[in-house]
């Protein structure tokens, strides 16, 4: 059984259709993201799987239990962050946890202090949320959703508001908690970077639609790369390298020529060059990131 | 269980719910100095003049034409009270008992604007903060949520009226004694005067008036639930709730009246007077205050649980 399985999930504003019959399935310990330009149905999903947001047609099921009939017991497995995540400032982050915990059954006073210590907030716990950092509250926040042991984690847009210190704090989190209680996650967000680091898979979302599901590892290497020869000739350079690789299309900027190669004939294309008296004075490869894929999956409509 | 331990949780403590109690008690305690200072409550021993000559000047009072339904009503009640007073031999003096039976109403009344706050924010400001996509996103319904919040506000209102009655009876002994306590209330029904034990005449009026102090959160609350703005719902709800209170003070004993919910809501015309306009019963003011509860739910509770949090 999937920790979480969606099926046919469609939303459906007036004549406008913003999630469009979306199917996944995700299992315990893998980390899952939804990617997608704005306005592809990110947070709506995210919304419609949490019961934030009524779903026009189809079904979530966490762990087997479909949200729609038995809300209680399947949100008993799931803790949510929906944007930043927003506690009562006037209570200490002590009682937020007491209160978040009260709403689910089972939860000792032993798990909340191993919760904070989890997050690291021992010291502030006592405070006022008001007197919390950005990063602080974020901290809190996972320890909210975490104090009642979900095996199924979503967020939406958990790196909103957070600068890079803060992104790579919560990166190291999210990593250890999928390590030490195994749970799954589901992370939307536009930050391809991020994604790239945290996500063993990623789905990608365009115009409501699922474009494909892809294995990070597999996505980013690819068997051919783009190679960039800093030359002090490139025009013969250029002459050189079209009787090599015939029919390939040769990019030359200034003094820079790349060429989509695999990696295995750099070498060979090296020597051509230096038999011919051309100086080489820098070959760079350049790796491929989620985000150039993901702009020729979506075909570049970023925005 | 819990939910409610959270709201209450969520209500206590803050700072301005404090404030709110402190008002009552200002309140309670103007309530007193008011009548203190005000010189017919200190009768003394020349008491039966004093009855004697305010009976003169009500009976000119009720003479006059222009005056409204009520300001008659009342001035005949007094005049057959003071009646039987003299008769009966019995000094109309204040205590404690009889100060806190008189305020009741004035109480429920306060109470109820300042727990209109309460009842206002209760919901909307859970969306103000954007909580309410924590809260909603828990193991409870939606269902259970709204109850909790609902009950909340309600035991909030319950518990300022306590606070307000018994500040209430503890100042005012410091002033007027805390005796009589055996002593009998008396009113006015159906032109004759009767009393009760002093004490069933405090929980009664308690009792029979509370419904306004729940009409005023329902209301409340039915627009922090439907409308999600704090400001709104309050401000709506105050002026909703004064202009129903003197509307049905200067209005009472039109016939129109007997359609109009705030009519209703003081329950004490029935055991302790004579009801604003003939033909109302206690079941029938009951029954008309609880369906008028029943249409605010009606309203928000859908609303609420149907709600997308976008």
């Amino acid at each position: 059984m999937s920790l979480l399985q969606i099926s046919d999930l469609t939303k459906k504003v007036g004549n406008k259709t913003i999630v469009d019959r979306l199917s996944l399935e995700m299992d315990k310990g893998e980390i899952l993201g939804l990617l997608g330009p704005n306005g592809a149905g990110k947070t709506t999903t995210i919304r419609m799987i949490v019961g934030l947001v009524s779903k026009s047609e189809g079904k979530v099921f966490i762990n087997g239990e479909d949200t729609s009939l038995h809300f209680e017991k399947a949100m008993k497995q799931v803790g949510v962050i929906v944007e930043n995540p927003d506690l009562y400032k006037y209570l200490s982050g002590y009682d937020n946890l007491v209160h978040f915990s009260r709403m689910n059954s089972k939860v000792t006073k032993k798990r909340i202090s191993e919760v904070i210590s989890l997050v690291g907030l021992e010291h502030s716990i006592n405070e006022k949320v008001s007197t919390y950092s950005l990063g602080m509250k974020q901290r809190l926040g996972l320890a909210v959703v975490l104090v009642h042991k979900p095996s199924l984690l979503i967020l939406d847009e958990p790196t909103n508001g957070l600068d890079p210190a803060g992104i790579r704090e919560l990166r190291g989190h999210l990593i250890s908690i999928v390590k030490n209680e195994g749970v799954g996650v589901i992370i939307s967000s536009h930050l391809m970077s991020e994604m790239e680091m945290m996500c063993d898979r990623v789905a990608i979302l365009n115009k409501g639609k699922l474009i494909g599901i892809h294995n990070v590892s597999e996505m980013v290497e690819d068997e051919c790369s783009e190679v960039g020869f800093e030359v002090d000739r490139p025009d013969y350079a250029i002459q050189v390298l079209q009787s090599l690789l015939s029919g390939k299309t040769i990019i030359a900027d200034r003094k820079q020529i790349k060429v989509h190669i695999p990696k295995e004939r750099i070498p060979e294309i090296s020597q051509h060059l230096l038999g011919a008296g051309i100086n080489v004075y820098n070959i760079q490869t350049v790796k491929k990131t989620l985000e150039d894929k993901f702009i020729e999956i979506t075909g570049g409509n970023i925005h | 269980m819990n939910l409610i331990r959270n709201e209450n949780m969520k209500i206590y403590k803050r700072k301005r719910t404090w404030v709110m109690v402190a008002l009552v008690i200002v309140y309670v305690l103007i309530q007193i100095i008011n009548l203190k200072t005000a010189e017919d409550t200190a009768f003394g021993k020349d008491w039966r003049t004093k009855l004697e000559q305010e009976n003169i000047s009500l009976s000119k009072e009720l003479e006059k034409s222009n005056t409204l339904i009520i300001e008659d009503k009342q001035a005949k009640k007094k005049l057959l009270l003071n009646q039987y007073y003299l008769e009966n031999n019995i000094p109309p003096d204040t205590n404690a008992w009889s100060f806190a039976v008189g305020q009741i109403s004035n109480i429920i009344f306060a109470v109820s604007l300042i727990a209109i706050i309460i009842g206002g924010e209760i919901v909307a400001a859970e969306f103000g903060s954007g909580t309410i996509k924590l809260l909603l996103t828990q193991s409870a319904s939606r269902t259970k949520i709204y109850f909790a919040k609902y009950t909340a506000a309600i035991l909030f209102g319950l518990f300022l009226t306590l606070v307000g009655i018994l500040t209430a009876i503890l100042f005012s002994s410091f002033i007027f004694g805390l005796d009589g306590l055996g002593d009998n209330y008396f009113f006015v029904k159906d032109q004759t005067v009767v009393g009760v034990p002093i004490l069933q005449a405090l929980i009664g009026s308690y009792l029979l008036n509370i419904p306004f102090l729940f009409l005023a959160i329902t209301l409340a609350f039915m627009i922090s639930a439907a409308f999600r703005s704090t400001t709104f719902s309050i401000v709506i709800s105050i002026l909703v709730t004064l202009v129903g209170f003197i509307l049905s003070i200067a209005m009472n004993g039109w016939y129109w009246t007997k359609y109009f919910v705030f009519s209703h809501t003081d329950l004490n015309q029935f055991i302790f007077g004579t009801p604003s306009v003939e033909g109302m019963t206690l079941g029938l003011s009951v029954g008309f205050i609880i369906l008028h509860l029943l249409i605010l739910h009606l309203i928000s509770y859908p609303i609420f649980v149907k709600r997308d949090v976008a």
